[in-house]
């Protein structure tokens, strides 16, 4: 084609009108700190990691004692031992995927690279969602089926004395409910944002294979 | 040694600043954050620098860096959106050769390949440069056929934009 063709001389021909920068502009370049994708990636993926683990040692006293009342104590310690491996086999794939994404690849295995490393960090926060909607529910299942022994713990409580049994049930399932249904509009929000050039970028490189 | 390696760097920058420039010129639409672009390249090439073993020519490893960060690193400012004042500025120096037609019709071109995405703008890009396709096809990370047939498609897209 003739147009891109006469650019092409022209682009060559015209290097030297481009602006240009003296070594002594460039030195101070050097020490800027980057505010690149992957940069913002890797903290929100930390802070996300953080944010989930330490949210463990937050369970509520009134919640843990209602664990207790309803003999639910071991079940949780063994499932809180699990938890920390999950955790840190997470935080493993996290780390291997991060060491793999570098500026010097092909621009394809480089989005590819990120995309891989942001969804190590997505799984760990389905794991953490999934787990919590299991948990609430089977807990809740239980609280059910035992009836008889909550309604006893809730008459001993100083809160919930005059609370029946399904209604304690039925504002622990909602109160779960609107909690995870946040939390998956906040994520799709964010990464959705986020991401967004990238998987789009990524798309195109890959219909171009097809 | 820091400080050599520091020199090294910046003195093969500065030769070949003109390739960084640009990428940011295809990439941006106002000085600010041609500027803003330039610096994040800078730093990501001094980042990966140390791993440069002068296998490829400075250049040639420029241009993945390069393209990786305008392309992938790089978050737009939010307010480089605003108006496209620094179009072309490169082209306004007149030349004995001056032509007006000439020059009408390369800012045309430079406007219609600005419509295009992110990864089509690379591969003119490396066109331009004169690069073949074998090249195109590593930076890019797809295969010479590929390279080819999508050269040829943006080619009539461009047709398409210029010729309505």
């Amino acid at each position: 084609m003739d147009e891109l063709d006469v650019l092409k001389k022209e682009w060559q021909a015209r290097e030297h009108e481009f602006p240009k920068f003296t070594q002594k502009e460039l030195y101070p370049m050097l020490l800027k700190k980057s505010s690149s994708m992957v940069k913002w990636i890797f903290y929100i993926s930390i802070a996300e990691m953080i944010l989930w683990t330490t949210l463990y040692f937050f369970v509520p006293e009134s919640s843990k004692k209602f664990q207790e009342g309803m003999g639910l104590n071991d079940i949780f310690l063994a499932l809180n031992i699990l938890n920390y491996v999950v955790v840190f086999i997470f935080i493993y794939l996290f780390y291997k995927n991060h060491q793999k994404i570098q500026v010097t690849n092909s621009v394809k295995k480089l989005m590819k690279n990120i995309l891989n490393t942001r969804k190590t960090v997505r799984y760990f926060v389905y794991y953490n969602i999934g787990m919590a909607a299991v948990l609430m529910f089977a807990t809740n299942l239980y609280y059910y089926y035992n009836k008889e022994k909550l309604h006893a713990l809730l008459k001993s409580d100083d809160f919930f004395s005059s609370v029946p049994a399904e209604t304690f049930i039925g504002y622990n399932i909602i109160g779960g409910i609107i909690i995870i249904g946040f939390l998956i509009l906040f994520y799709s929000l964010i990464y959705g944002l986020l991401l967004r050039r990238l998987k789009r970028n990524y798309k195109e490189l890959k219909k171009i294979e097809v | 040694m820091t400080q050599a390696l520091e020199h090294s760097f910046v003195s093969q920058l500065e030769e070949n600043q003109n390739i960084v420039h640009k990428i940011c010129r295809l990439y941006t639409n106002d000085s600010d954050s041609h500027n803003d672009l330039f610096q994040e390249i800078t730093i990501q090439l001094w980042k990966a620098f140390p791993k440069f073993r002068g296998e490829a020519k400075f250049s040639t490893w420029m241009y993945r860096v390069a393209l990786n960060t305008a392309i992938t690193l790089y978050r737009k400012n939010k307010r480089s959106i605003k108006t496209q004042d620094y179009e072309g500025v490169s082209f306004k120096i007149a030349s004995e050769e001056y032509d007006p037609k000439v020059e009408e019709q390369l800012q045309l071109m430079y406007s219609a390949v600005k419509t295009l995405g992110d990864i089509d703008k690379a591969l003119v890009f490396l066109y331009l440069e004169n690069k073949n396709y074998k090249e195109i096809a590593d930076t890019l990370g797809i295969s010479e056929v590929n390279a080819r047939v999508k050269m040829n498609r943006i080619k009539e897209k461009l047709k398409t934009i210029l010729n309505p």
